[in-house]
């Protein structure tokens, strides 16, 4: 326990001794933290360490059974979210709970509204809205719809509206995960002045870099109970990895090149405008070989949904077209094209890539429904489909009690582990990855490396579509930018540096093009 | 396993006994003992005939429901079922008066036109959902209104009654013997049960539980179905696994109409006076609707809706003689499915947490081997 020294002293939140217990399961087991006030603490540890389950106790989602927590020095007992709001902890959740068609101050006072009798004191709110911006340094209107707001400005309203209901200790659960690289620097020094001001920040993740380059201590839980403490100065990626697992680590870092001439898909002119005309994509063209990876490097919405969408076949061409081992498919239909042998790992799980009330075995045969084991003829073949997804979930460390679990009981590691097993089992020729290790744990992310490592030296070819530079660098053998629509840069990972590409994914390291 | 069945059951329970309790509070109102009104109508309702009538009364109901659910599976609103029983019913009964054929050949010549009819009148709405986005709500709310204008200047001209009846009841021609649907009262006399001369035993149960049957095997055990259970869980998810969302919406739709086609025969072939007149039932595509929400869409669960609407159908009919408003029953009904849907959400959100719990359990047990 050791950490670093403030000015401001004391100690925000502190949990001592903390056991939580499921019927027949210890979910946190001896869990101490302290917080020291004005800090950024930071809690790492595996998907299903117990992070989530410590927060809730925390949050007063429930009560621990034994154990004590201590908030700003006076031991409390915390019956709901209401009561830890009142002693001031606010959570900004992994995913954002926002009205879309409500504006941004509608949206922070939501649930606080502050009236004159029955009206609605819409100038005091707005009034003290833009002194907490002014206060913390965000930038926001009040006025903006948040449907037209970016994932960063979203992100901002959360924190704004724990701020509004008097927060002094905010818990951010995976920040980071929806943020591409600058938004992520510009949510660092959000905190950073939160802190300035005051504000107590725990910050819970699994991007170890991020961890190290923004806290000012780390806690580490493992199994259930939290394993030390250490100070960011004294540790690297790699220790506080292993300390989270408990075991070595591999790198992304392919070792030698695989890439073959055959050819597995190749995409030439390929063009999606709007209903406008307006180009989405415009004239995009390149190859995949058997046995290779091509890494598509870009910040998110530079046209990567529709680069995927027309080689899967959810969308129209207006422009170009799309050969798949050398046949031209560019009519053929999704189904035809999964037939083929296109894999898919996409980059929301829950939005495309799982049925999360259906059992494992529905969700292992999504996509490959129409073949052996999943089905015979018009009929499905329900004890084939359940043996093949305990297959998978054993090839692919896949941890549950079981197939007929619905998915969204799963951590979020575990599910993409199935998405991927699912995939690669079915023994594709061609996967396309989006983003397949976001907001997974250093453990899994191990694991979706190596299947991937290992299918592309058995020849499939991969085109990897990823906002996480090292996944990009470690395991491409050919990069590619996309900006804007069009991609502006081919680069050898071997020597570009995460500056570099990080430049011309902005379209600074690119001259000439339309922005 | 127990515990299982246990929850399922705790919401229906649940919702019955809040309805019980609300129409408790009208009858008060109404200077009615709850006590004696339940009495009378659990007492009428438990007897012979009326336990006859009830499953009667439940067979247009469970397919209206079959037919609603369908839909529901894929996330598709079919309102219109209302429309399309009622527009089937007639052209069948009309087209089926003017044809002569062996007696099962009739019959089927019937089925095929009712079903045909139901799918042609969901066809508009399902195309214009596919091709132009419309809703299906909104479409199949306009067919239904449409459909009545149409049954009452079918019954009105083209398909008006020939034969000399009485004039004054608008109608279709009387079905000849060989379309009529043989009964059921074998069955009930068998058990050694007596029923009042008149009463029937609808021919048309063997029809329905067939149709459960195909409902069941078709959503859970053909590819198809999981197709459409996956479109309508997840569209996104199913566009991306190669399943057309198009073809499937328009599949399901023609199915649920198809089905909706069914729904007047029980009555159409079963009973007197055998054809589509003016007094021919009304609004089992509405209740249908509550059936459907009440079952779940699982056919067991609707087969239970369907009795208990038509049980209560059926013991509603003592209260007129207490003097007590039989309406009454329909707050029941009302209340039952609204408090089934607020049930089913808390049970819901129950189970969920008990299985992640269940999970977090199983894999915090499992040794913590490093993951390679």
């Amino acid at each position: 326990m050791a950490p670093r020294d403030k000015p401001s002293g004391g100690q925000a939140v502190e949990l001592r001794g903390i056991t939580k217990r499921f019927p027949g399961v210890v979910a946190n087991h001896d869990v101490n933290l302290s917080v020291a006030r004005g800090e950024i603490h930071a809690i790492v540890g595996e998907n299903g360490a117990g992070k989530s389950t410590l927060m809730k106790t925390l949050y007063g989602m429930h009560q621990p059974d034994e154990g004590a927590i201590i908030i700003e020095g006076e031991t409390c007992q915390l019956r709901s979210p209401n009561d830890a709001i009142a002693l001031g902890i606010g959570m900004v959740h992994q995913h954002f709970m926002l009205a879309d068609n409500f504006t941004v101050l509608e949206n922070i006072i939501l649930g606080g509204e502050p009236t004159h009798g029955p009206v609605l004191d819409r100038a005091g709110a707005q009034k003290r809205i833009v002194e907490l911006a002014q206060r913390y340094g965000f930038p926001v209107d009040p006025d903006a719809l948040v449907e037209d707001l970016g994932v960063g400005d979203r992100q901002r309203v959360e924190i704004l509206k724990v701020l509004y209901r008097g927060a002094r200790t905010l818990i951010l659960d995976e920040p980071t995960a929806v943020l591409v690289p600058h938004e992520v620097d510009e949510l660092f020094r959000n905190l950073r002045d939160l802190v300035d001001e005051g504000v107590t920040v725990i910050f819970i993740s699994h991007k170890l870099d991020e961890v190290l380059s923004i806290a000012d201590s780390i806690t580490v839980i493992r199994a259930g109970t939290t394993v030390t403490t250490v100070d960011p100065g004294s540790v690297t990626a790699h220790e506080l990895a292993e300390l989270m697992v408990g075991s070595e680590l591999p790198t992304p870092e392919t070792r030698e090149s695989t890439v073959t001439t055959i050819e597995q898909l190749r995409l030439s002119g390929v063009t999606i405008r709007t209903p406008e005309g307006r180009p989405l994509i415009e004239d995009i063209s390149f190859a995949v070989h058997r046995g290779e990876v091509v890494g598509i490097a870009g910040v998110e919405g530079n046209g990567q949904h529709e680069l995927i969408s027309a080689i899967l076949g959810t969308h129209g061409l207006d422009h170009g077209t799309v050969t798949f081992a050398g046949d031209d498919i560019t009519r053929l239909s999704t189904r035809r094209r999964r037939e083929l042998g296109l894999g898919y790992i996409p980059q929301d799980r829950h939005r495309e890539g799982l049925l999360l009330d259906a059992p494992l075995w529905e969700n292992a045969m999504l996509g490959h429904q129409a073949r052996a084991p999943f089905s015979r003829g018009p009929w499905l073949d329900r004890a084939g489909a359940k043996r093949r997804t305990a297959e998978i979930v054993a090839d692919f460390d896949v941890r549950t009690p079981g197939v007929d679990v619905p998915a969204f009981a799963l951590s979020g590691g575990n599910q993409q582990k199935l998405i991927v097993g699912r995939e690669m089992s079915a023994d594709p020729s061609l996967l396309v990855a989006a983003h397949p290790t976001r907001g997974i744990d250093v453990g899994a992310q191990a694991a979706v490396w190596e299947q991937l490592r290992e299918a592309r030296s058995a020849g499939l070819a991969v085109l990897l579509i990823s906002a996480d530079l090292e996944e990009l660098i470690g395991l491409s053998d050919r990069l590619l930018v996309i900006y804007g629509g069009r991609l502006v840069a081919e680069l050898d990972p071997a020597q570009v540096t995460a500056q570099e590409l990080g430049s011309h994914m902005t379209g600074a390291g690119h001259r000439g093009t339309t922005a | 396993m127990m515990r299982r069945i246990a929850l399922v059951l705790a919401a229906p329970m649940l919702a019955i006994v809040i309805a019980l309790a609300v129409s408790s509070v009208f009858l008060l109102l109404a200077d009615v003992s709850p006590a004696e009104a339940y009495g009378s109508m659990l007492s009428y309702g438990t007897e012979a005939d009326s336990l006859v009538s009830m499953f009667n009364r439940a067979i247009p109901l469970y397919i209206s429901a079959l037919a609603v659910a369908v839909g529901f599976q894929m996330g598709l609103f079919n309102i219109g079922v209302e429309g399309q029983y009622r527009i089937a019913a007639v052209v069948a009964a009309g087209l089926g008066a003017k044809l002569s054929l062996p007696g099962p050949l009739h019959v089927g010549a019937i089925f095929v036109i009712a079903v045909v009819i139901g799918m042609a009148w969901i066809a508009i709405p399902a195309i214009l959902k596919v091709t132009r986005g419309v809703h299906e709500v909104i479409a199949t709310i306009m067919m239904n209104a449409i459909s009545f204008g149409i049954t009452a200047w079918l019954l009105g001209g083209p398909l008006k009654a020939t034969s000399s009846g009485s004039s004054l009841i608008l109608g279709t021609d009387q079905l000849p013997e060989s379309a009529r649907f043989p009964t059921l009262n074998w069955l009930v006399e068998g058990l050694g049960v007596e029923m009042r001369p008149g009463s029937n035993l609808d021919g048309f149960l063997v029809v329905a539980v067939l149709l459960g049957v195909a409902y069941y095997v078709l959503v859970w055990r053909t590819r198809f179905g999981y197709e459409v259970r996956a479109s309508g869980h997840n569209r996104s998810a199913a566009e991306v696994a190669g399943i057309n969302p198009k073809a499937v919406v328009l599949k399901t739709l023609f199915l649920s109409g198809g089905v909706a086609g069914l729904i007047g025969l029980s009555y159409l072939l079963g009973s007197s006076p055998y054809r589509y007149d003016t007094g021919f039932p009304q609004q089992y595509g509405f209740t249908g609707i509550a059936v459907a929400l009440l079952g779940r869409n699982h056919p067991i669960g609707i087969a239970i809706g369907a009795l208990l609407f038509g049980f209560m159908e059926r013991s509603s009919q003592i209260l007129d003689l207490d003097d007590i408003p039989k309406e009454i029953v329909v707050i029941m009904q009302g209340v039952i499915v609204i408090s089934v849907v607020i049930a089913y959400e808390l049970v819901r959100r129950y189970r969920q947490t008990q299985q992640e719990t269940a999970v977090t359990k199983a894999t915090d047990l499992s040794p913590h081997e490093a993951t390679a």
